[in-house]
């Protein structure tokens, strides 16, 4: 059923997609690649789930594991939690460079029409 | 588009779900968690251990994104000599311009701006302490510098609870290893007594050329702790200190020591870049509502126009 | 110094310019030049230890060292790898020397600028630089896709940096899109790789996907080719490039030039060689399709310019498009031409920035139609440029020359004629380009003089000087580079296998590989002699005919608005996605 968030994933994604490539506000531009972000997030996640698994935590393993259990048994992976931590720095770092420009492009431009900021074209 | 989401979609159905194995990676991680490193947390134990070069390079890449938003952000400073650039730059501000003519959205904002400042209910220059201050009804009461006393109570309540939660996830947490979310706590603190007490308040703590010295400092620690891994034991991320039981606050050798660094590194850098975005100036564009070529530089106030 | 220990000292390049550029803030508040000396001390120690491990890598051998021990156990990696065979070691050694070049360069050209200014300057062109050497010998994906994004997030700050240009921020703001979305890409593309396979480690990749490759790793391979090409610039990835090169101040147009667009060609030649191998997917020739159009619509689009950095940063597109088509050729003589052209490129290309953001910076002129006669005011720039368009011509004994012979040889070896044909129509139009920019800018008789005579300052003086040195000894020297550095690196690009169990095993040597080349051969000098001749009527014929119609076309595809240009690049990762997974 992990399926399911997997498709979740790809349609968060194709919304986002959708927001970027048709939306000429670019506020809204930096929302949809936010929401594209989010989606990658959710795609991390669902792949490091196992069937039947717990957190890969060994302090206070839940009732009728042992923690040697859970070394050799079964946890998500922590490795594809590493990569989402990863994505998120990079989300907000991104994020924050994004709207520094598009308030400097208003400033100049006075506008936040993307058709209209089309000084260099050709 | 419709194709993007067919081809995603392909991939998804083929990759292996949740009845694969765990890669021995993962497998691994689990098993030197406890007994290599002391660390009951296998996550922390990939983040600053085995895959510690990555969160290296991660720690960089913040960091190149805090100095970008400050470039960005940065206000009009002298500087010496002749620079074709600007002189290029005052010749395309000035082409474009008066090229374009203003759309409705544009000269409903001017418009809108012109009555602000001429009602004389907007007009009052001193800016107030606390919107306590004035007298019910009066309009705009967003001008003020700190907010009302519910408000301030309440996050002086919470502002000393939420500091050593962060401080507690760096330090603890499940064990050592949080300086990520701890870093984004913390900015969120000083967040919260900039939206509270107003700017004046905290412009004794968030001066940039303090801030971005504790910054580098932060990241040069994680340089160092990387590079006596090399000089000690011979290899660029290993671990060279001795290692603590576990959840004891000095378990995990340098995961302890990383994470903290990352704790300075990303708490300073994100209050430096978010503190710059509010602090942003108009000094590079000629502003058309003033006398022509001034410039005009205003920081803003609580509220935030220019 | 044993092997081991020199391998353990390669994450050091990346360390210090990092160390560098963390100080450097701090250190412009105090001094300039303590800012500049203390950068090129940092890039120098790069070097110097890349250099140290030159000769042992650069004889035949790959060198690995992964991170905090954490050596593979049973072929499962578990650590972060560094690995450096003579490829990588080639990009790494050309990023931090002309790095360094260009380093010095600009905190002489713009010494002039606010203290804080200079010191965000300053730490953003070193934190470039050490991304892309660590790009360049990482082993890993994920540790790819950080220094990828390190590259990515410096760039951003310094295509922005003159805020008082509004195209500059207008440009950063493209940017930002494009390259989001291309990291989008490859971090999908590495997440689905990881999924199915548990490794991230090329050399594990390498042998996973030997045996058979699934229709999730192509669709992978798709997504990561396309991001990358993002970063390349290659077409219809391309949007970003011109508008970025416009508005950024010359060294910066370099840097990104010369050094950023070979993260994007490093990281596609090791997953097309080292980690997917040619045979199991239709790869070289979409690289083949990719190369060939990058090169003829740079090369067009270039002719058509008014704006000098412009054209020359169409010219990057198409120089990029025929180091693509050198690789896709596939063979020994295509492979190592196309290494060649790539560090030519870096020298020449970031000659010809740095002359024309000499020009910017002293005259603020931009467009070709205003200026004239420069040569009489700015010698040492004007002979600059010259000899770089000459490279870009391919003129013996330049260093152009030896690199585009190598690539012909690649194409006429595998009787792809057609490609071979391309790719001289496309050096025709590239130099009938930058001989009408030369012209234009340089040497037409102005009505008025200008002011001033030049004043180089002693930075600026030296990188010049420089880098027209390489230009001129790489193609002098051309069969003993070859020889010595290039083939070394094709021979690590086309043997997978090897490198991969040289990786897991910690070190491990390599083929030898021959790539004969005839300096003097009659048929290529008679093809240069013909493509200048062309070259030089067909810029005659431009400066006098109106625009014909087929550039007016493609110029305006080129709509200058960010939801176009993320809407080519969606639609080429959708069609390189669908040529690898359908054909």
């Amino acid at each position: 059923m992990i399926l399911v968030n997997y498709l979740a994933a790809v349609a968060l994604l194709c919304i986002g997609l959708y927001a970027v490539l048709t939306r000429r506000n670019m506020i809204k531009m930096v929302m949809g690649l936010s929401l594209m972000e989010a989606s990658t997030y959710l795609f991390m996640i669902s792949l490091a789930y196992r069937a039947g698994s717990t957190a890969p935590v060994l302090l206070n393993p839940p009732p009728g594991k042992s923690t040697q259990s859970l070394v050799h048994g079964n946890v998500a992976d922590p490795v594809l939690q590493n990569f989402c931590l990863t994505a998120v720095v990079i989300g907000v770092a991104v994020t924050a460079v994004f709207l520094s420009v598009v308030v400097r492009i208003v400033q100049h431009y006075r506008t936040l029409d993307s058709d209209r900021v089309r000084d260099l074209r050709g | 588009m419709a194709g993007l989401a067919v081809a995603l979609g392909i991939a998804m159905a083929g990759i292996p779900r949740e009845h694969a194995a765990l890669p021995a990676v993962a497998r691994y991680a689990m098993e030197v968690a406890l007994p290599r490193w002391g660390l009951t947390e296998p996550v922390n134990e990939i983040v600053y251990g085995t895959r510690g070069f990555d969160t290296f390079g991660e720690t960089f890449l913040l960091l190149a994104a805090v100095v970008s938003v400050v470039v960005i952000t940065r206000s009009r400073e002298a500087r010496r000599g002749y620079f074709g650039e600007s002189q290029a730059g005052q010749r395309e501000q000035q082409e474009g311009d008066p090229a374009k003519p203003a759309d409705a959205g544009e000269q409903e904002a001017r418009a809108a701006e012109r009555r602000e400042q001429d009602d004389p209910a907007y007009g009052d220059p001193r800016p107030l302490e606390t919107p306590d201050d004035e007298p019910l009804g009066t309009p705009a009461p967003e001008m003020a510098e700190a907010m009302t006393v519910v408000t301030r109570t309440a996050i002086r309540m919470a502002l000393p609870i939420l500091a050593v939660a962060g401080l507690y996830l760096v330090a603890w947490g499940y064990s050592p290893g949080g300086g990520f979310p701890g870093g984004a706590v913390l900015a969120g603190v000083l967040l919260f007594i900039y939206a509270a007490y107003g700017r004046r308040r905290i412009a004794g703590v968030v001066r940039p050329g303090l801030l971005e010295g504790i910054e580098m400092a932060g990241a040069s620690a994680i340089i160092l702790t990387e590079l006596l891994g090399l000089l000690l034991r011979g290899s660029f991320s290993a671990n060279w200190l001795p290692l603590a039981p576990p959840q004891t606050i000095l378990s995990g050798g340098i995961a302890q020591l990383f994470s903290a660094s990352e704790l300075i590194e990303v708490g300073t850098g994100l209050a430096i870049a978010i503190f710059a975005l509010i602090g942003m100036g108009h000094d590079w564009t000629p502003d058309e509502t003033n006398s022509t070529g001034e410039s005009n530089s205003t920081t803003s106030q609580g509220g935030g126009e220019s | 110094m044993t092997i081991p220990a020199l391998a353990s000292l390669l994450p050091l390049p990346v360390a210090i310019p990092l160390a560098g550029g963390v100080t450097a803030p701090l250190l412009a508040r105090v001094s300039r030049r303590l800012t500049v000396a203390v950068s090129l001390i940092a890039l120098t120690g790069s070097a110097a230890i890349l250099l140290l491990a030159a000769p042992t890598v650069f004889g035949g051998r790959v060198i690995a060292h992964y991170m905090g021990h954490w050596t593979p156990v049973h072929g499962q990696v578990l650590g972060v790898a560094f690995a450096a065979d003579p490829f990588g070691l080639l990009v790494a050694l050309a990023a931090a020397i002309i790095g360094g070049i260009l380093l010095l360069y600009t905190l002489s050209e713009l010494g002039g600028l606010g203290r804080r200014e200079l010191g965000g300057y300053a730490c953003l062109f070193q934190l470039l630089i050490a991304a892309v050497i660590g790009a360049a010998l990482t082993a890993d994906l994920i540790n790819l896709f950080v220094w990828f994004e390190v590259a990515a997030l410096s760039s951003y700050g310094l295509a922005g940096f003159f805020l008082e240009r509004p195209i500059a921020l207008e440009s950063a703001f493209k940017l930002l899109v494009l390259t989001t979305l291309a990291s989008f890409a490859v971090f999908i593309g590495a997440g689905l790789e990881y999924a199915q396979h548990g490794a991230l480690n090329f050399a594990q990749l390498h042998h996973a996907l030997a045996g058979h490759v699934t229709a999730p790793d192509t669709i992978a391979l798709g997504l990561m080719l396309a991001g990358f090409a993002t970063k390349a610039g290659l077409v219809p990835f391309h949007g970003w490039l011109p508008d970025v090169h416009t508005a950024a101040p010359g060294p910066v147009n370099a840097l990104f030039s010369a050094i950023m667009d070979s993260i994007g060609v490093v990281a596609i030649a090791r997953l097309v060689f080292q980690v997917y191998g040619t045979g199991s997917t239709p790869v070289l020739g979409l690289l083949m399709t990719l190369g060939i159009v990058s090169a003829l619509l740079g090369a067009i689009m270039a002719l058509a310019q008014d704006d000098l950095k412009r054209l020359l940063a169409y010219d990057t597109i198409s120089q990029i498009g025929i180091i693509v088509v050198g690789f896709a050729a596939g063979n020994p003589a295509g492979v190592a031409g196309a290494v060649y052209h790539l560090v030519n490129h870096a020298a020449f290309k970031a000659l010809l920035f740095l002359a024309a953001g000499a020009v910017v910076h002293r005259t603020g002129l931009t467009s070709l139609s205003q200026m004239g006669g420069l040569a009489r005011s700015m010698p040492v720039v004007a002979a600059a440029f010259v000899l770089g368009s000459l490279s870009i011509a391919g003129i013996p004994p330049l260093n152009g020359y030896v690199s585009l012979s190598l690539i012909h040889e690649g194409l006429q070896q595998d009787h792809q004629t057609i490609p071979y044909l391309l790719t001289l129509a496309s050096q025709v139009i590239t130099a009938a380009a930058l001989g009408r920019a030369a012209w234009l800018a340089f040497f037409r008789p102005r009505g008025q003089d200008y002011e001033w005579r030049e004043r180089l300052r002693p930075g600026m003086l030296t990188g010049l000087v420089s880098l027209g040195a390489c230009c001129v000894a790489f193609g002098a020297a051309g069969p003993l580079v070859l020889r010595r550095l290039m083939a070394p690196a094709a021979a690590g690009l086309l043997a997978p296998a090897r490198y991969a169990s040289a990786v897991l095993a910690g070190s491990g040597p390599i083929p030898v590989l021959r790539v004969p080349f005839d300096y003097g051969s009659p048929a290529e000098l008679a093809s240069v002699a013909a493509t200048v001749a062309v070259a030089a009527v067909l810029a005659w014929v431009y400066l006098r005919i109106r625009e014909p119609l087929p550039v007016r076309a493609l110029r305006a595809l080129h709509t200058g608005s960010a939801n176009d240009y993320a809407a080519y690049a969606v639609t080429g990762i959708l069609a390189v996605v669908a040529v690898l997974s359908l054909a």
